[in-house]
């Protein structure tokens, strides 16, 4: 305590006050360069990573060619309500002045929300005249789905009453407790009843709707057939597939690392399997064989790029000479170097792990071979099935609204929806009125650009027959590659061609 | 600290006159501070809604070509089409700066940052510095953001949500390159941001309430503030450790999220064994509670605009605080019903499904207390009031369906789907906008210093209202008839095509909403400059920011800070001639010219306190005892 | 901007103080965080055979006993500055300092010892995630621990002005409650690493 003098105290507590860099904030000015330039030093990387590949702005600016009369009719409209403001605020000023009230926006707010009430009622009534056969799509289409739409109208009934109620006292209120300044308003705190009341009644609502939903909830999703017939559903950027078991009842297994272009689901069968392995073992001689070449390909990049920069094409080929310079450029950095690298590593990892599942016996069970891989779900009516997710890329989301049914497919956790469908096609047809109607599972998680065409076709038949007749045309995955699954590479639909800048072939 | 000490420095400073940099741009001033969020909040805001223009145009006309895509996108709109890839970019984007850079930071950063020290009685915030930091990294997330749409691949295009392996994957799909990294380092950015500001809020409700303002003669809109502080702090770092881990996925090449991939054009992946369901799990962590950080606001600020503009005091006061204190407990642990239809175990879907149905409660009680408020009230119609009043119609009808999607079983059918976007967008969006708007109409005064015009006001109000219902209502029913959400067109699919005339009317009312948002814009920007000359207390309202003078000072009281006497809403007190009653305002017969000005003879000065004494007091002001 | 008025109360704890309380929650919540990824997707990855088991690095343990050390000596700094013994307090401050970059070696040391069992961050096998986590929950922590060192330089340049001392507290309170949370930290870290394997 005496070792600090009262004067070196004092000088202490000033310097304390003084100190600038503490770092939950005093305040003082020299703080604002250095946060200046800790801002502006954090800011530049960001800055100098976007601007390597910032776009160039639109070349074209044609004012001829805007839609000028709309635009035009635009300005005049907000130019005429904003002359009507100012009209209505010299209108305030002319009845401050005379004290004669000309507008009161008191009574047309007022009126309004009445307007508005009852116009809102009308609009929910139209919604619910036009749009409320689309509600729920009609009757369901599975077992399940008959649960889940009368969970669905006692939720609808419960909610839409409260909705009205509440929303008719709300603009009630408004118009019958206008503004008048000869009126108090009551002075009401609380009302401990009142405030009970209202925590009880939907405590209570709600309990009863937890209860009907925690039911239908468990009947669906744990109440499963043991009989169920498995079909596997497997989703890729973007499309489905689907693959029935085949006449030993079983599904083969399969594994992402079988996948290749005769076998897009990827199943267990030996030789596809081994077709794949020589497939990878070429690809990783050609990668080996572009690696030896850098130096050669590095010259001859470097004359395509003098030769566009000497003649002047950049200017005309922009595109390809950005192309060509990335590739210069990656070639130089060493990035290409370590891509080569990096897919070459992939690719023998690749052999390693199918060789290591090639030794387990229970995956190449042989059940894969009499598989059908389909690009339409067949199922019978009032035959339960288990549906078996799996994607291959991304997430999808495997979605059915006729049926009630959804789930996600994830790459690496397979996942499962089962239900019964009672209603086929054909008979959806004749009470939809619509000769057309089919149902089709949707993709509903987004994937990519072409996440709005994802879909397969479903069709309930009436009957085992009927399914025969149709899996008879589809053919089994028996070994050898391309004849099986031809043209089904797994190369996407037509909307491969909107998926841009992935694509370095194998 | 002595007294002495403090003047001798003091006086040795002087008043320095502030520089332009230190007043307008690196401002430690709480008020500065909530003015800088706002017109951020708004310009993002502004280019958040544009986007949603543009894609409703796609879904509105799939066919049509307009040449304004060509001249606004350039490659993105070639022949006046909008590219596929970057109408998930738009969706993408649009999600994000709404939910994060409008309504999070521009609600709460706007509204917490002015309200918190001025209605509490506080000088500043408990942190000035912190609290600059907080409005420049937001800044800066802000620009690194927009800085995303105008690269060559596009912006990140995996939803708002980036769900990995789409996001983590840069051959997936073209957003998710360099586009995906920025909006990372942008959310990295902004987290940051919104802890340390909501680590300053929090630290200025505990510890600077003035005398007498205890914990139960707070304002409803601090303890929404209060509260939201809270669920951001809990919850922001949650999303961080998963960006943290989807960084790494993307740049290291770690398997975290990743595994059992083929990629089309590139072969099997080596990633295995990651998870990216765990993603989902720890989005939604954050995800849920920040759905609540976007509405309490909004609803503090209602509860407050309603009781001052239904001249009546708030019904049911300890209600409504339990009732947001149930609803930030609650989300906590409810996030599991976004993630229903992900497989997971069906019975901890169930209990998911109860926790969230249970939060429907404390929202039902804050609905009819809202309503009782205005029972008998003597309503006001500022445009303040009309936008309060649109927010109760929202977050009455929006919430009401969150009913249907809280129930695992409903989720089945309608996750996913328009009836999703529907809900979120009145209960959440809407709504919170509305909150958003009716606290400008309101403190506009406060912040600027001049009025608002009301007739733009309430043009503004009838044309945005009726045009959201327009867009949102029908919307309903397109979920309910199967029709999945974030589709760039509809005309590819026989099955919707009956909804192609509905698309293009909710693309009009859209229109019309973005053209009444004109009215706001030029009433806002004109205002500032030449709107009327605010007084003091243009709303006749009780609590303490109006108690400042109307120009801004840095301290926000000239003289000593006023004490509080009583709760926030005394509005209409039978034993009183004027319908209101200040917390400033003494009791006995005060003299009231003295209580305007906030000037009240100085009481005594606090003297330096022992550690443990200020320990107890500190106890006690945290649990509002003193 | 408060000695402007110099009327006003001042608020019954340091906001400096509480601001950290609230910092270190926040932090809390981002290890909370990791550490149920940790839990979650262990028994994924334990059905896909993509998760290793393997003891921690020795290291890590010689780092839980300095973190121990170093909580020591920064209370018995705090506890010397309270009393106004500046000269004790400085060393200890000091010798906090050295340990905590002890312990920032040690944790790379054990790091390194990781990489020679060939457990990288990077994952060649996909068995290493849970090397991977090990690695994101050791070096977050670090992270935390490069902040306590900066604060415990700013507390020993402070200290070695005679700024440190019975009046002027709140620097050194930060420092010390904010080393005593990393230290816990990593006490709780290690033990849910060692028992969790």
């Amino acid at each position: 305590m005496g070792v600090i003098s009262k004067f070196a105290r004092r000088k202490t507590l000033i310097r304390f006050r003084k100190m600038k860099l503490n770092l939950f904030g005093v305040k003082g000015n020299s703080l604002f360069k250095k946060t200046l330039s800790v801002f502006s030093m954090m800011l530049t990387p960001l800055f100098l990573m976007a601007a390597e590949g910032v776009v160039a702005p639109p070349t074209e600016f044609n004012p001829m060619a805007w839609d000028w009369s709309s635009i035009l009719t635009l300005v005049l409209a907000i130019l005429i309500v904003l002359v009507i403001a100012r009209a209505f605020d010299i209108g305030s000023l002319t009845e401050k002045i005379t004290g004669k009230t000309i507008v009161s926006w008191n009574n047309v707010n007022a009126w309004a929300a009445m307007v508005f009430l009852i116009l809102g009622l009308i609009g929910v009534w139209y919604e619910m005249e036009y749009h409320g056969k689309y509600l729920l799509l009609g009757d369901s289409a599975s077992e399940h789905g008959i649960t889940l739409d009368s969970m669905f109208y006692w939720t609808f009934g419960f909610t839409f009453f409260v909705f009205i109620v509440t929303e008719i006292l709300l603009f009630y209120f408004m118009f019958k407790y206008k503004y008048d300044k000869n009126r108090k308003a009551l002075y009401y705190f609380h009302n401990n009843k009142l405030e009970i009341i209202w925590t009880i009644v939907p405590a209570v609502v709600l309990t009863f709707l937890v209860l009907r939903g925690f039911g239908t909830w468990t009947k669906i999703t744990t109440n499963i057939d043991k009989n169920s017939e498995e079909i596997e559903v497997f989703a890729y950027q973007f499309g489905w597939k689907a693959r029935y078991s085949g006449d030993d009842k079983q599904l083969g297994a399969s594994n992402f690392n079988f996948i290749s272009g005769s076998n897009p689901l990827g199943i267990a069968e030996e030789n596809a399997v081994n077709i794949l392995v020589d497939e990878l073992k070429v690809e990783i001689g050609k990668l080996e064989a572009q690696k030896a070449a850098i130096e050669d390909s590095s010259k001859i990049w470097k004359m395509q790029y003098d030769r566009f920069v000497s003649t002047g094409t950049d200017r005309t080929y922009p595109d390809e000479f950005k192309v060509l310079k990335t590739k210069y450029n990656d070639l130089l950095s060493g990035s290409y170097e370590r891509q080569l690298e990096k897919d070459i590593k992939r690719k023998n990892t690749a052999i390693k792990r199918i060789a290591s599942y090639k030794k387990d016996k229970e995956t190449f069970n042989g059940s894969a071979k009499d598989d059908k891989v389909t690009t339409e779900i067949v199922i019978i009516k009032n035959k339960p099935y288990i549906f078996k997710f799996r994607a291959r890329d991304v997430i999808h989301s495997a979605y059915m609204p006729d049926f009630r049914a959804q789930m996600n497919c994830v790459p690496g956790m397979p996942t499962s929806f089962a239900f019964t469908p009672i209603k086929t096609t054909a008979e959806a047809r004749i009470s939809k009125n619509n000769p057309e109607f089919d149902y089709y599972l949707f993709c509903n998680k987004i994937c990519g650009a072409a996440h709005y065409n994802m879909k397969i076709k479903v069709t309930v038949v009436s009957n085992e027959d009927e399914y025969k007749t149709w899996l008879a045309t589809q053919t089994p995955f028996v070994a050898p590659p391309a004849a099986a699954v031809p043209a089904e590479a797994p190369k996407g639909d037509s909307m491969t061609a909107v998926k841009t800048g992935t694509v370095v072939k194998n | 600290m002595s007294t002495a000490a403090l003047h001798t420095e003091h006086d040795a400073h002087g008043h320095h006159k502030e520089s332009f940099i230190s007043k307008y741009v690196f401002s430690m001033d709480h008020k500065m501070i909530s003015r800088q969020f706002l017109i951020t909040g708004i310009i993002m805001g502004i280019i958040g809604m544009g986007m949603s223009l543009l894609f409703r145009l796609q879904l509105a006309w799939p066919d049509e070509q307009f040449g304004i895509l060509e001249t606004l996108l350039g490659k993105w709109g070639k022949d006046g089409k909008l590219d596929p890839n970057f109408y998930m970019g738009l969706v993408t984007i649009h999600g994000t700066i709404m939910v994060f850079y409008v309504l999070t930071a521009g609600l709460s950063g706007t509204f917490s940052n002015l309200l918190i020290p001025l209605q509490l009685g506080a000088r500043d915030m408990a942190s000035p510095f912190m609290n600059m930091l907080s409005y420049w990294f937001f800044f800066m997330s802000s620009v690194v953001l927009l800085i995303s749409v105008f690269i060559e691949t596009g912006p990140a295009s995996a939803g708002w949500t980036v769900y990995p392996p789409l996001s983590a994957l840069d051959k997936a799909m073209p957003g998710s390159g360099l586009g995906m990294t920025l909006w990372l380092v942008a959310i990295a950015l902004f987290i940051v941001s919104s802890l340390l500001g909501g680590i300053n809020y929090i630290s200025t409700v505990l510890n600077m309430r003035t005398k007498g303002m205890s914990m139960n003669r707070m304002p409803l809109t601090i303890w929404a503030f209060f509260f939201t502080a809270i669920l951001g702090v809990l919850s922001f770092p949650v999303l961080l450790g998963a960006a943290l881990f989807l960084i790494f996925d993307r740049s290291f090449g770690t398997s975290f999220y990743l595994s059992d991939i083929y990629l089309e054009g590139v072969g099997a992946l080596e990633n295995i064994g990651g998870s990216p369901v765990l993603y989902q799990h720890l989005f939604w962590f954050l995800g849920h509670p920040e759905v609540y950080i976007i509405l309490m606001p909004a609803l503090g600020i209602t509860s407050e605009v309603i009781s001052t503009n239904a001249r009546k005091p708030i019904f049911g006061y300890t209600a409504m605080v339990i009732s947001l204190m149930g609803i930030s407990v609650l989300s906590f642990i409810v996030w599991g019903h976004h993630m229903f239809i992900t497989g997971m175990n069906p019975f901890i879907g169930s209990v998911f499904m109860i926790l969230t149905l249970i939060i429907a409660v404390p929202s039902a009680v804050k609905a009819f207390n809202y309503l009782t408020t205005l029972w008998k009230g003597n309503l006001r119609f500022t445009p303040a009031m009309l936008f309060s009043i649109g927010l109760v119609s929202f977050f009455i009808s929006g919430g009401l369906t969150g009913i249907y999607l809280g129930n695992a079983a409903l989720d089945i059918q309608l996750h996913d789907s328009y009836f999703v976007v529907a809900h979120f967008h009145l209960v959440m969006g809407s709504a919170a906008i509305f909150g958003m708007f009716a606290g400008i109409y309101h403190w506009f005064p406060k912040m600027f210093g001049r009025m608002m015009n009301n007739t733009l006001g309430y043009f503004h109000f009838w044309f945005t209202f009726i045009s959201a219902y327009l867009v949102f209502f029908p919307m309903h029913f397109m979920g309910l008839a199967g029709v999945p959400r974030r589709y760039y067109q509809f005309t590819l699919l026989k099955e919707f095509e009956v909804w192609a005339d509905v698309n293009v009317m909710i693309t009009m009312a859209a229109m019309l909403g973005g053209i009444a948002q004109l009215f706001f814009l030029f009433n806002f920007f004109y205002s500032i400059f030449k709107g009327k000359k605010a007084e003091q207390n243009p709303w006749q309202s009780n609590t303490l920011e109006w108690s400042t003078p109307v120009e801004h000072l840095h301290g926000n009281w000239p003289g000593e800070i006023p004490a509080v006497y009583r709760g926030p809403y005394e509005y209409s007190r039978p034993d009183r001639e004027e319908d209101f009653f200040p917390q400033y305002i003494p009791d006995e017969k005060a003299p009231e010219t003295a209580a305007q000005e906030g000037v009240v003879e100085p009481v005594e000065t606090k003297t330096e306190e022992a550690e443990s004494s200020v320990f107890f007091a500190a106890i006690k002001r945290v649990f509002g005892l003193s | 901007m408060k000695n402007q008025f110099p009327k006003d109360p001042a608020p019954a704890i340091a906001p400096s103080k509480l601001n950290l309380w609230l910092f270190m929650l926040a932090s809390s919540m981002l290890f909370a965080a990791v550490i149920s990824a940790f839990i979650v997707h262990r028994p994924d990855a334990e059905q896909k055979s993509a998760w290793t088991v393997f003891d921690l690095p020795i290291y890590f343990f010689y780092s839980l006993i300095i973190v121990i050390l170093s909580s020591l000596t920064i209370q018995y700094a705090y506890n010397m500055a309270k009393k106004d013994e500046l000269s004790s307090n400085r060393w200890l401050i000091g010798t906090t300092w050295i340990l905590g970059i002890l312990f920032c070696l040690s944790q790379f040391l054990g790091w390194k010892q990781l990489v020679s069992l060939d457990l990288t961050f990077v994952n060649s096998r996909p068995e290493d995630i849970s090397a991977s986590y090990v690695y994101v929950i050791t070096a977050l922590h670090v992270v935390h621990v490069l902040g306590g060192i900066v604060l415990l330089s700013i507390s020993w340049v402070q200290a070695m002005k005679f700024n440190v001392h019975k009046k002027s507290l709140t620097l050194m309170s930060i420092t010390n409650t904010y080393w005593h949370f990393v230290g816990l930290l990593w006490i709780l870290l290690y033990l849910f690493l060692y028992f969790a394997k």
